[in-house]
């Protein structure tokens, strides 16, 4: 049958009269895509549905479901149960959804209940699911896995029509998307075992990524399905427009609060319904929602916070205030990134690089969020280079020059979490699990050695061949593995997931009151009467008891911000090559971009002192301070690519003669640092750079320049606690038991010492290779560098380019406020000698 | 390494022991014996290999230097008797001769008749054998005694150039009192940093003694 023929199939189905009457009747019409997915639906397939926020995405599978049902023939005789399994990675998008469609069965008259099921969901709510499951059910990845892991699940899937993932371009580039692949992958087993006739749909919703085709085939892996992509022909309209100083001498040279355009803000919040504040950081939130207080009184109560750290139901409650439009602004992190319609939202704030084209567009997204609307997004520089940042992100946005997002594969902590989940649930037979994991994307090429390395872990703790065993954490039982331990299975489905904080702790005031959580490793820094900010309040610290921080107000107006520790960003080589090509433009002014307008002074000094690179030159600064003998390069690759870059560097000038260097980075460039001169070939030394950076042999260079066991050993802390090694607790919950404390490094050394075949160390080396070393981006940047003339400026002052660098390098020791007056401190002494270079000619 | 506490000519051992010559005494502290095995059973996959080299490191050093009392500051033992302790058991039947001093630490929970077996002398609170006091917890008061103590599993930080940090288990030795490093390797360290002048740190580094 053509799609078409079965268009008019679906046409003529009682389901979709049904949906079509409801819809004109509040006085919508289907899209194009959300019609041609409900066919696509009805004809069986699975796939993936991409378009942009707020054309009814999700009704474009959830009313196809919907359509499905009401088309049955003897709808009387169906039987309540799970029809439709909705997977959203964030628990904020779970309200909003359920709020949408429980609107749309009412219309329609159906008697389907939708239900939440995450982290939040109240005991009693999960009490009254295990009795009945509602018809449509929205669930975290982690939640599915706790699900997996309670008895007797089998039977709530008798009637599952669809899985659907949400957000899939969220979840494919993490494990929390394997979490889903492995979930999907069991309930479609069971499903398949009890029911072989059902037709299981799996669909995804995605934005634009650069993969979509692999997306679909990870989420979809499976060959005996037929499977689409369905695309949206409607266009987003996004407006992009930068908060500039008024004079470039406004912003600092470096820095990443950007507080000093705050009082540009103000009229922006004013003159728009409600708009959302993105910092990167929770710590730049607290500090920017403190400082727009300061600058306008007004805004008290019309202004709120919100990030991970800050209590869940005082985050309901301003998820709640800006769908009623209460707020004015909501200063917020990558929390409110994801999400359906907040209504009253129609300007949007990114302070700071956003780093990827993708974020960018996903946060502008949040304003204007009907169809046709604008989408209107500022971009709030925080130091002066990252306007070149703007005029970038501008034109990547414009060429939709959107970024891939790698699948994770072959992560043997998330699949001995799995395994272990489904032991503690209903058990396991190794077989059918093996070849249901084999099948998907994230383990297509797992070896039998290594399941049965992972089954000898679970089951005997990896020794077999011990006199005494007294380790039993999965155990045979009725042909099935299972956890018998009621302990051990209690530890475990505290422990589902693959989300691993810092150590974090609750905070509380001491009349009662809970306020939100910071990191431990914060609070121990504190002693009584300290005050510090936390969702947005000022606190004074008072004391801890049973792991819980109590607090009271404090007088003080400003106090110190937690900093809490977010892995920092690096930027996208989508980004990076159009910043370099931006470079280019705004010395020869071949733009239209005011931003590059505004920067001209600071280039042009750069220019001045040392030289602006154009996209197919390399710059390398060697300048002679109080410090020592710096080289700054600048390869436009963000941070990760040239931290590595950097050591390879240092290695490679290392074998020359024996010299030891500091390294720092940032997205822009790097920098080598020595007590002792660069031996650098004086004569030939731009032939000499690039045989430094050559790409031939790397592989064993980075390998002999780079510390890859501490770079696994970074890893390896999120390996342990997802493969249950080292058990966290919940944040702030008290871990009683003294005697199983430990650490991911600790197991690190015992297994690199005692058990080197250890397949989670592997992957700690493989994570740090290909995901910290990126080592293909590398290698295509050494390329690139060897295409491009060298240029080598050599000066005794620092550079508007290199500032930033240092002053990054300064950062990790400093709080922000030594920092600043550091980074004042250095501007003012790079002032004063150009001033007296001027007067000695 | 050798040092000078209190007149008293100690030696440090790599293998985070003190051996005390004019006594014939070995001191350690938490070797945390049963940790691995309590770990395995409640699921933690603990190489088994890893409290059997702890009993190595103990013979090679009793190998090295002529012992008569081995002088335990602590966390001997943790939780209970398993298979750990009974490899314990085994490895105690070597030495008849060597008098075991146990002074209690917050994880020694074994029964008394457990110690008796395993011949081993047990302390509640201190052993004093002058200038020294053997204590778990370094205590808060000061007196004529030097103390001996254990307990933190202190360890250092060691900055290189190019921003580069390394950690090491180590002895402190303060004025009134020292801590031993802890002996297993199945234990994490807590970093310690000066506070008086006169605060000395022995970092232990693969291969040697430094002092920081």
């Amino acid at each position: 049958m053509t799609a078409k023929q079965n268009g008019q199939v679906l046409e003529k189905s009682p389901g979709y009269k049904r949906v079509m009457k409801w819809l004109k009747s509040s006085g919508k019409k289907p899209f194009g895509f959300q019609s041609e997915a409900w066919q696509y639906y009805a004809e069986g397939y699975s796939g993936l549905v991409n378009a942009p926020t707020g054309f009814g995405k999700t009704f474009s599978i959830f009313l196809a479901v919907v359509i499905d049902e009401l088309s049955k023939t003897e709808p009387k005789k169906t039987k309540p149960g799970i029809r439709l399994i909705w997977i959203t990675p964030l628990r904020s998008l779970a309200k909003d959804l359920a709020r949408a469609m429980q609107e749309a069965l009412t219309g329609l008259g159906m008697n389907w209940t939708v239900g939440v099921r995450n982290g939040d969901t109240t005991a009693n709510e999960k009490l009254k699911q295990k009795r009945q499951m509602p018809e449509v059910l929205i669930i975290t990845p982690e939640s599915m896995h706790v699900l997996l892991a309670q008895k007797n699940t089998s039977g709530y899937f008798g009637q599952l029509q669809c899985i659907v993932a949400d957000e899939w371009h969220e979840l494919i580039g993490s494990k929390r998307g394997v979490m889903a692949e492995l979930a999907i992958s069991r309930i479609r087993g069971l499903v398949l075992a009890a029911h072989p006739e059902r037709l299981l749909r799996i669909w995804g919703i995605s934005a634009t990524i650069g993969n979509m085709e692999q997306a679909l085939e990870v989420l979809v892996p499976y060959d005996d399905v037929l499977k689409t992509i369905v695309r949206a022909d409607v266009e987003k309209k996004i407006q992009i427009k930068s908060i500039l100083p008024d004079h470039i001498e406004m912003l600092p040279w470096a820095g990443h609060l950007g507080l000093k355009l705050a009082e540009k803000l103000l009229p922006i919040i004013y003159g728009s319904k409600t708009t959302l504040i993105f910092t990167n950081t929770r710590g730049q939130a607290e500090l920017w929602y403190q400082t727009l207080l300061a600058r306008d009184e007004n805004l008290a109560g019309q202004l709120a916070i919100h990030h991970g750290s800050i209590d869940h139901e005082l985050r309901n409650w301003i998820e709640d205030a800006i769908h009623t439009g209460i707020l004015k602004a909501v200063v917020c992190t990558s929390s409110l990134d994801l999400g359906v319609d907040f209504k009253p939202v129609d300007t949007v704030v990114q302070i700071g690089s956003p780093k990827g084209v993708a974020r960018f567009l996903q946060r502008a997204g949040r304003s204007g969020h009907s169809p046709y609307e604008t989408s209107k997004i500022y971009f709030l520089p925080t130091h002066a280079l990252e306007l070149v940042e703007a005029a970038a992100i501008k034109e990547a946005a414009r060429t939709q020059n959107i970024e891939s997002r790698e699948p994770v594969v072959m992560s043997f902590d998330v699949l001995i979490q799995y395994l272990v989940t489904l032991a503690v649930g209903d058990g396991f037979n190794a077989d059918q699990i093996f070849s249901e994991v084999k099948q998907t994307f994230a383990y297509r090429e797992l070896l039998p050695e290594e399941w049965s390395w992972i089954m000898q872990f679970i089951t005997t703790g990896g020794d077999s061949l011990t006199a005494y065993n007294e380790f039993n954490k999965v155990v045979l039982s009725d042909n099935l593995w299972k956890v018998e331990s009621r302990q051990t299975a209690l530890r475990h489905r505290l422990h589902i997931g693959t989300i691993v904080s810092d150590a974090m702790v609750k905070v509380k005031y001491i009349s009662g009151g809970f306020v939100g959580m910071v990191e431990e490793s914060f609070i121990s820094r504190m002693k009584q009467g300290t005050s510090f900010t936390l969702a947005g309040r000022v606190l004074e610290f008072v004391m801890i008891k049973d792991m819980v921080v109590l607090v009271r107000k404090s007088k003080q107006k400003q106090a110190l911000s937690p900093s809490w520790m977010g892995g920092r960003i690096s930027l996208t080589s989508n980004l990076g090559a159009v910043l370099r090509q931006k470079y280019n433009e705004t010395l020869y002014k071949q733009h239209e971009d005011e931003e590059l307008d505004m920067i001209l002074p600071l280039f042009q000094r750069q220019a001045q002192v040392s030289h602006v690179p154009k996209d197919d030159e390399f710059l390398v600064e060697l300048i002679r301070t109080r410090d020592g003998y710096h080289l700054f390069a600048y390869p436009f690759e963000g941070r990760q690519v040239h931290e590595i870059m950097a050591s390879l560097l240092a290695y490679r000038i290392g074998r020359i003669k024996p010299i030891t260097f500091s390294i720092a980075m940032n997205d822009y460039g790097f920098e080598l640092l020595s007590e002792q001169p660069i031996p650098l070939d004086e004569k030939e030394m731009k032939t000499h750079i690039k045989q430094l950076l050559s790409p031939e042999n790397l592989a064993e260079d980075i390998v002999a320049s780079i510390n890859a066991t501490e770079m696994a050993r970074r890893k390896f802390r999120d390996i342990a606690c997802i493969a249950g090694l080292v058990f966290q607790g919940y944040p702030g919950k008290y871990i009683a038991n003294k005697h199983l404390q430990s650490s991911a490094a600790l197991f690190f050394n015992v297994f690199s010492d005692y058990d080197k075949h250890n397949l989670l160390l592997r992957q700690a080396y493989d994570e740090a290779f290909y995901q910290q070393i990126e080592e293909p981006r590398l290698a295509a940047a050494l390329h690139r560098i060897q295409a491009s003339s060298v240029v080598i400026v050599e000066t005794d002052r620092y550079t508007p380019l290199c500032f930033p660098i240092k002053v990054d390098s300064l950062r990790d020791n400093m709080s922000s406020e030594e920092l600043s007056q550091r980074i004042a401190r250095m501007t003012s002494e790079t002032e004063k000698k150009n001033a007296r270079r001027k007067n000695e000619h | 390494m050798n040092i000078e506490c209190r007149g008293e000519q100690l030696i440090l051992s790599k293998e985070k022991a003190i051996y005390w010559e004019r006594e014939k005494m070995l001191i350690v502290s938490d070797l945390h014996i049963g940790k691995s095995a309590y770990f395995r059973k409640s699921g933690l996959q603990v190489p088994h290999t890893v409290g059997l080299s702890d009993l190595q490191r103990l013979s090679l050093l009793l190998k090295t230097y002529p012992t008569e009392k081995l002088l335990v500051t602590g966390d001997m033992f943790h939780n209970n008797m398993n298979s750990d302790a009974a490899a314990f058991a085994e490895w105690r039947k070597q030495y008849p001769d060597l008098q075991v001093i146990l002074v209690k630490g917050n994880h020694d929970d074994l029964k008394n008749e457990d110690y008796r077996a395993l011949d081993i002398e047990v302390h509640t609170r201190e052993v004093i054998s002058a200038p020294f006091r053997f204590v778990h917890e370094k205590p808060t008061i000061q007196d004529g005694y030097f103390n001996i103590s254990g307990h933190i599993h202190p360890g250092v930080m060691l900055y290189g150039k190019a921003r580069q940090r390394l950690r090491f288990p180590c002895f402190y030795f303060g004025s009134h009192c020292a801590i031993l490093p802890a002996f297993s390797v199945f234990t994490g360290l807590y970093l310690l940093r000066p506070e008086a002048e006169d605060d000395r740190f022995y970092a232990i580094t693969p291969d040697r003694i430094i002092q920081v």
